[in-house]
């Protein structure tokens, strides 16, 4: 179980002892040199890695400059009309950031996710601790918390207009409520998931209810949640268009909506990369966080 | 995520490639940038100056004639010198057991295809004027942004739109000829579709100066409140626009949040929100009858590979409109419009009102009539103005880049059209100023000026100047056919309103002249005014304006009365028209 996470990628001479140990593959194989890169399961090394996926990346960039290339609009294999050029989307990027202003609309969509987002984990994180260790609590917000996952996002604009009206509230109000029912689950399940034998020793060791709670529950759920925290915020980053569609003066969603609205496909796709690029930066800052707040995790399972 | 790294990170390479690709980018990003200097555009700031105004008016084809034009002059040129040439291979989805994919909205104006195609499937044979048959499938896509990238994958061969909605569209299909639009016909003007619902305390459209406004982000909502705003003296940055993806969000809004001011949505709802206490509407489509213009357009690909088709449609529309002036034929299509909108029967009976359907002669005013206050020209330069304003489109597309009255002039030499009567215009009683005002409050007020000859009310008052040691006559105020212009196109898309013209002048004879006057000066002003813009617009009525002397009784500016080149000025006051309640 622990080595689930560590499996070393096998050199050549790992190999054979990973074949010897599990008991398969006893006849030599014909691709020696190199078997790792075809293997089952077994993850290829950094700078594999790093080359497939550059590689892929601009396999699909001369794809997508060949399709839309030729002399005139007419004549391409696809219409600028339906899809601008790599080199049309670039050069749009300085009116993006001059004249429809990307840094606030970066700042301002940043905003509300953290708001809307920090607002779910502190509201989120604590009952679903309570409703972890206190069944009966979960079990009484079961069914609030399966409807509120399952519900379509989308139909919550219009309530949230009647609620909280159309200005920054309802955009945060809105990722609140999207996100807080997903916040509550993972929670309860991380708490859940804590192996009854370090409550039973807590226990036995005269730990009273809140000292089992605060000494081992939440130490032990803390990197768990954290971890589902991390996925989570990228649910929130994906609400904002959807949060930004009313009465936004900047914001990524807002952006996207416009550009769609005044037919800028290369606004489009220029604000999708940025929105990549962002995700990426601020999952890697999670990341590194985590690496600092819970060194002791990887003892943990 | 420690599953794929082996509990480490990525080395400093992958930071080392990820950082290299993304500067590589933003370089080439800003070299692009700076090889290209765009200006930047207005934003929804600024405000408009009198030069701009004037650019908006050279749109226009005339030069400034003062000795009045005398009947209807239309354009002489062949529509196809001007449109722009389709280019490469037409790349719509093929007409399938030929039939014409036709993008709709709910709206009362496709009322007559609805009727003509007996429903929306393709069924009933339309017939080309060569007696080929053809098909029509109405599409309903209310959504106007999925409706134009439909149109521009070649999804549907002909999409809906307000004249004024199409230089938004062009900002994305301009950059390919074959899905240029070209527009035949106009199907309607909205008459009592639109509206502008506020509070109490608002009076007149300047008084949302400062106050916020919540509607549908460039849309016809926009449109009718830039329009209504900047006639008023009100520039856009002057109000807080708060917007919505649609109006119908825009009244559950207004009527969530007693903060904002006012609203620009849709019949029924403007309707029902103006019967809550507090709330009441300031105008109408109803009033303002000729300035929300609904039209179809076919992708010039399309229309290029289909001129057969394209006629049949129009003439289509058009004898579905003869028909439906018959109450059977009412109930009809209210009921086919009840079953592809899915909405109830009753609804669509009573949304028929909500628009005007444009007969064959009505089309022609728009289309042809060049000194049509109102046609297709000034709507368009007017839509292009307000839209550069706020800095949501780039370059302007010149209006005979997309406007092709062909087939509308090939129709006038059949009497079947050409016997067709305008019906469109309301008929005005003559009426007082004062009986005018006295009935309800105006609804927006415009201020120009005017520079009059001292003691002269002679609009075209020419002078001599000494230019470069020669002696020119000149007009003593140039912008005189400016004005006109000007309040001409607000009379003309206020088709059903009162316009009173009030004439003002400043107080610095006060004590010197007598005051009566000083009046009877104003009121030969203000009736200068009308008359010159009766001559402009010989399908303007001179009964729907009357006018006043207002001497120097209300200056411009109370805490500053006596700002003389602030008070010599002119009025112009648009009024509900009293039918219209």
């Amino acid at each position: 179980m622990r080595l689930w996470g560590e499996r070393t990628p096998p050199a050549p001479a790992g190999a054979t002892s990973e074949a010897t140990n599990d008991g398969r593959a006893t006849a030599p194989a014909p691709s020696f040199e190199r078997p790792e890169l075809l293997a089952l399961r077994v993850p290829p090394s950094q700078a594999v890695r790093l080359a497939l996926g550059i590689g892929t990346v601009a396999v699909l960039l001369v794809f997508w400059w060949v399709l839309t290339r030729g002399p005139s609009p007419e004549t391409r294999f696809i219409s600028p009309v339906i899809l601008p050029s790599p080199a049309e989307v670039i050069g749009s990027f300085g009116t993006l950031v001059r004249e429809r202003d990307l840094l606030q609309s970066i700042a301002a969509t940043l905003q509300r996710v953290l708001f809307g987002f920090g607002l779910a984990a502190l509201v989120g994180v604590p009952l679903g601790i309570l409703a972890g260790s206190y069944r009966v609590v979960e079990a009484s917000a079961a069914p609030l918390s399966l409807f509120g996952r399952n519900i379509p996002v989308a139909a919550l604009i219009p309530l949230t207009i009647l609620w909280f009206g159309i200005e920054e509230t309802q955009k945060v109000m809105f990722i609140f409520i999207a996100c807080v029912p997903f916040v509550f689950a993972d929670s309860v399940r991380a708490v859940t998931s804590v192996h009854e034998r370090y409550v039973e020793t807590a226990l036995t060791l005269g730990a009273s209810s809140t000292e089992v709670i605060s000494k081992v529950l939440v130490p032990l759920a803390l990197p768990q949640i954290y971890g589902s925290l991390r996925s989570l915020f990228g649910l929130a980053f994906g609400y904002i268009m959807l949060a930004e569609l009313i009465n936004a003066e900047h914001g990524l969603g807002y952006l996207l909506s416009s550009s769609q609205r005044r037919g800028l496909s290369e606004h489009i796709i220029l604000i999708l990369l940025v929105i990549g690029v962002l995700a990426y930066g601020i999952d890697r800052f999670l990341y590194w966080l985590e690496r600092g707040l819970f060194p002791y995790r990887s003892q943990n399972e | 995520m420690s599953n794929g790294t082996g509990g480490g990170g990525p080395r400093p390479a992958f930071y080392l490639a990820v950082l290299v690709v993304v500067v590589g980018l933003v370089g080439l990003a800003l070299w692009r940038f700076g090889a290209i200097s765009t200006s930047r555009l207005g934003g929804t700031s600024g405000t408009i100056s009198k030069d701009e105004l004037q650019q908006m008016a050279g749109g226009g084809a005339e030069a400034a004639d003062s000795s009045g034009i005398t009947t209807v002059k239309e354009y002489n040129y062949v529509p196809a010198t001007k449109l722009p040439e389709v280019a490469g291979i037409s790349s719509y989805k093929p007409m399938a057991d030929r039939t014409v994919k036709f993008a709709i909205n709910v709206w009362a104006g496709w009322g007559p295809i609805i009727y003509a195609n007996n429903g929306f499937k393709p069924g009933k044979a339309w017939k080309t004027p060569g007696g080929k048959d053809f098909k029509v499938e109405l599409i309903l896509i209310d959504d106007p942004v999925a409706m134009r990238d439909a149109y521009a994958a070649g999804n549907v061969h002909v999409g809906w739109a307000t004249l004024d909605m199409i230089p938004l569209f062009l900002e994305g299909l301009r950059k390919d000829s074959r899905v240029m639009p070209r527009v035949y016909q106009q199907v309607d003007w909205s008459n009592g579709g639109d509206g502008i619902v506020v509070r109490e305390n608002i009076k007149t459209m300047s008084d949302l100066r400062g106050k916020t406004l919540v509607l549908a982000q460039n849309s016809p909502s926009h449109f009718f409140a830039l329009n209504a705003l900047i006639n008023s003296g009100v520039q856009p940055a002057e109000v807080g626009f708060k917007f919505t993806q649609d109006a119908f969000q825009a009244a559950a809004a207004f009527n969530a949040d007693k903060s904002i001011a006012g609203c620009v949505s849709w019949a029924p709802d403007i309707y029902n929100l103006s019967k809550v206490p507090g709330n009441k509407l300031i105008v109408t489509t109803a009033t303002a009858n000729k300035l929300i213009a609904d039209v179809w357009f076919a992708r010039a690909d399309f229309a290029k590979d289909n001129p057969d088709v394209v006629e049949g449609l129009v003439r289509g529309i058009f004898d579905a409109m003869t028909d439906l002036k018959e109450q059977p034929a009412k109930q009809k299509v209210a009921k086919l419009m009840a079953d592809g909108y899915s909405i109830p029967e009753t609804d669509t009976l009573g949304m028929l009102g909500d628009a005007h359907s444009t007969n064959h002669a009505e089309n022609r005013e728009f289309f042809t009539n060049q000194n049509n206050p109102t046609n297709f020209e000034r709507t368009w330069n007017t839509a292009y103005f307000l839209y550069k304003k706020i800095g949501v489109v780039t370059e302007k597309t010149s209006f005979d880049q997309v406007m092709d009255f062909s087939v509308i002039q090939k129709l006038m030499s059949e009497p079947r059209y050409a016997n067709q009567k305008n019906e469109y215009d309301v008929q005005f009683a003559p009426a007082s100023a004062g009986a005018i005002a006295a009935e309800s409050d105006e609804i927006l007020t415009k201020t120009v000026v005017i520079h009059f000859f001292p003691n002269s009310w002679d609009l075209t008052k020419k002078v001599t100047k000494t230019v470069d040691g020669k002696e020119k006559e000149e007009l003593y105020d140039p912008n005189v056919e400016f004005i006109v212009e000007e309040v001409g196109k607000l009379a003309g898309q206020y088709g059903a309103a009162r316009i009173v013209i009030e004439g003002h002048t400043d107080s610095s004879m006060q004590g010197r002249a007598p005051k009566s006057l000083v009046q009877e000066l104003s009121l030969n002003r203000a009736n200068s005014v009308k008359e010159g813009i009766i001559r402009k617009f010989k399908t303007l009525q001179p009964n729907q304006f009357a006018t006043s002397g207002m001497g120097w009784d209300r200056p411009a500016d109370p805490s500053d009365p006596t700002n003389h080149a602030k008070n010599r000025r002119v009025e112009i006051k648009v009024y509900p028209a009293e039918a219209s309640n």
